[in-house]
């Protein structure tokens, strides 16, 4: 399995998505000089464009590295051969994975050295009152990396019923906006503003709310521009989480997976 | 212990409009250890889908395969095979070099030895001058000849080739004879399909004949040359010093040879004339 890990972030390196990616991420020399545009709160503009900008391109690599990866192999026939080896359905699956969440962490720490220099120029000619705590930065983009991990294993499933790349990219892209929300909507069906909406629309919610994935939780960015405290239970709650949602996904896409024929 | 052991095997797939196409129709099939098995018939007769079936990259609809007594639905059952996909791919970001010590660590090689197997299989399948390059680059008779060697670099016990000289120059189909050769001179087992008669001929120990996905015959590849020989080719040298070919039926070869003793003809050469194997192909399958 960690051959098929190595193999996989050998294949990232060399494909021309990342690369196209990597030109995405040298927005970063743009930030300190739009954020000096705006002449008030200069840090934390250039603070909050860098965490967004990261946070836009882990998607974009969530989206198109995990919805594409099964399926790539399957299309260009790379399965008859390597799962012709000695090598299980399971442990291909979620070497495959491994590769590709352990490349999204490993270009959120690339990227967040980045910011952390584009922050820091930026605080260095424009002071801000209030101190930039960098910890809670890096543990706010490693939520935001986790997030996206996750969104990775909902590619995954995706890629298992799927013959097409068309269910996994659009599927995730879907579970990611519709994620996002899950919070909002589910407070607001339990508040007594929804009073006119039918109980069935409330019922549909709420399963939709336990079923898809939270991504709400995993937004750290507001703590990270405010130094605000973080939340340390919440995280911890928001950590086991994420294990078990990924856990669940993981284990249904590999049983689906060891199931699928290749034609 | 049987190198492959098929019992009952049955593929269905779905076919179009709720239809379904029996590919494979309760195939049974024993090939020993240390057999070079050719698995013999014309497109689309089922060869692939057994291989596939064998591989485990398909589901069985009935019926089951064994590699060396292990189900095929276990990855363990391929430890000691080297498998050759029909129209091999790979992955293409990666050198031909690459790829062959993935597949040595997936099967636990160590280090020192993988890379000395991989330099020679490397050289001997005529990649080595292109080990470094990705394989994104390589033809498609360089692309089959890595899929050989990656089949080849672990030395297994068990060899799955699925048109082995498919894609090669009659250079590299001569090599791939060699090499089976070699395999079974080493004791190996190799289970490969073709359509190409000539090359079951010179390697083979048996052939299965299978066609619109039933197994017609299975023999051996010498009773079948011996069966088909129907006479001979008799090239004499009369008293007067010409020469003929005379062509003599098999049954009269004996009373032949003490007549020309009496007429003082000698005999210079006595050749076979055989029904080949393309021909007992053709007879089994336009039955
Ligand atoms: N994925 C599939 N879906 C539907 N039918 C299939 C599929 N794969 C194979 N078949 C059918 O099964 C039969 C056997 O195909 P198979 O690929 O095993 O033939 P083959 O003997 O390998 O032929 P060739 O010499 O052309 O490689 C064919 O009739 C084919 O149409
Ligand atoms: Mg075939």
């Amino acid at each position: 399995m960690t051959t098929i890990i190595r193999i996989t972030l050998k294949g990232i390196f060399r494909d021309r998505v990342f690369q196209g990616i990597m030109v995405t991420a040298c927005a970063f020399l743009l930030i300190p000089v739009i954020a000096s545009l705006s002449m008030r709160q200069v840090t934390e503009l250039s603070l909050t464009l860098s965490l967004s900008l990261i946070s836009f391109i882990l998607l974009l690599l969530a989206v198109f590295l995990g919805g594409t990866s099964l399926w790539k192999d399957i299309e260009r026939r790379y399965t008859f051969s390597v799962l012709g080896l000695p090598l299980s359905r399971q442990s291909y699956m979620i070497g495959r994975f491994g590769g590709t969440a352990l490349f999204v962490l490993l270009a959120a720490a690339v990227l967040g050295v980045a910011a952390f220099a584009v922050v820091s120029y930026s605080s260095a000619i424009y002071p801000t009152d209030r101190p930039i705590v960098w910890s809670t930065m890096a543990i706010c983009i490693l939520f935001d990396a986790l997030k996206y991990i996750l969104l990775i294993a909902v590619a995954f499933l995706f890629s298992t019923v799927s013959t097409s790349f068309f269910l996994p990219v659009f599927g995730t892209i879907a579970t990611f906006l519709a994620g996002g929300v899950t919070q909002q909507v589910f407070e607001f069906v339990n508040s007594p503003a929804s009073k006119a909406l039918s109980p069935l629309v409330k019922k549909l919610a709420t399963i939709l709310y336990y079923l898809l994935p939270n991504f709400g939780a995993f937004d750290l960015k507001v703590n990270a521009i405010y130094s605000l405290p973080l939340p340390f239970e919440g995280l911890l709650l928001t950590a086991a989480y994420f294990v078990v949602y990924v856990g669940l996904l993981l284990s249904a896409a590999a049983t689906i997976f060891s199931r699928r024929e290749m034609r | 212990m049987n190198a492959i052991e098929i019992t009952g095997l049955y593929k269905q797939f779905p076919g179009k409009r709720m239809t379904k196409v029996d590919a494979l129709k309760g195939l049974d099939l024993t090939i020993a250890a240390g057999e070079v098995f050719g698995f013999l018939g014309p497109n689309g007769a089922g060869k692939s889908t057994t291989i596939k079936l064998v591989m485990g990259l398909l589901r069985p609809t009935s019926g089951r395969a064994q590699i060396m007594g292990m189900d095929s639905n276990q990855a363990e059952s391929r430890r000691h095979v080297g498998y050759l996909p029909e129209n091999p791919a790979f992955y293409d970001y990666l050198s031909a070099e690459e790829y062959i010590s993935f597949v040595g660590s997936q099967f636990k090689m160590e280090a020192a030895l993988l890379a000395q197997r991989s330099e020679d299989v490397l050289k001997r399948l005529d990649l080595w001058d292109a080990r470094k390059r990705p394989m994104r680059g390589y033809s498609k008779g360089m692309v089959q000849r890595v899929g050989l060697a990656q089949a080849l670099v672990h030395d297994p016990d068990v060899y799955i080739l699925d048109e082995p000289m498919s894609g090669l120059d009659p250079i590299g189909r001569a090599l791939v004879k060699d090499i089976i050769f070699d395999l079974k001179a080493r004791g190996k087992c190799v289970f490969f399909s073709t359509h190409i008669t000539d090359d079951v001929e010179k390697v083979c120990d048996r052939v299965g004949v299978i066609n619109k996905g039933e197994l017609l015959v299975v023999e051996n590849v010498e009773t079948i040359l011996q069966r088909g020989v129907q006479g001979y080719s008799v090239f004499v040298m009369n008293p007067d010093g010409a020469k003929e070919e005379l062509f003599i039926e098999k049954a009269h070869l004996q009373a032949f040879i003490q007549q020309s003793v009496v007429n003082q003809q000698s005999i210079e050469k006595i050749e076979p004339r055989r029904k080949d194997m393309e021909a007992f192909f053709l007879e089994i399958v336009a039955q």
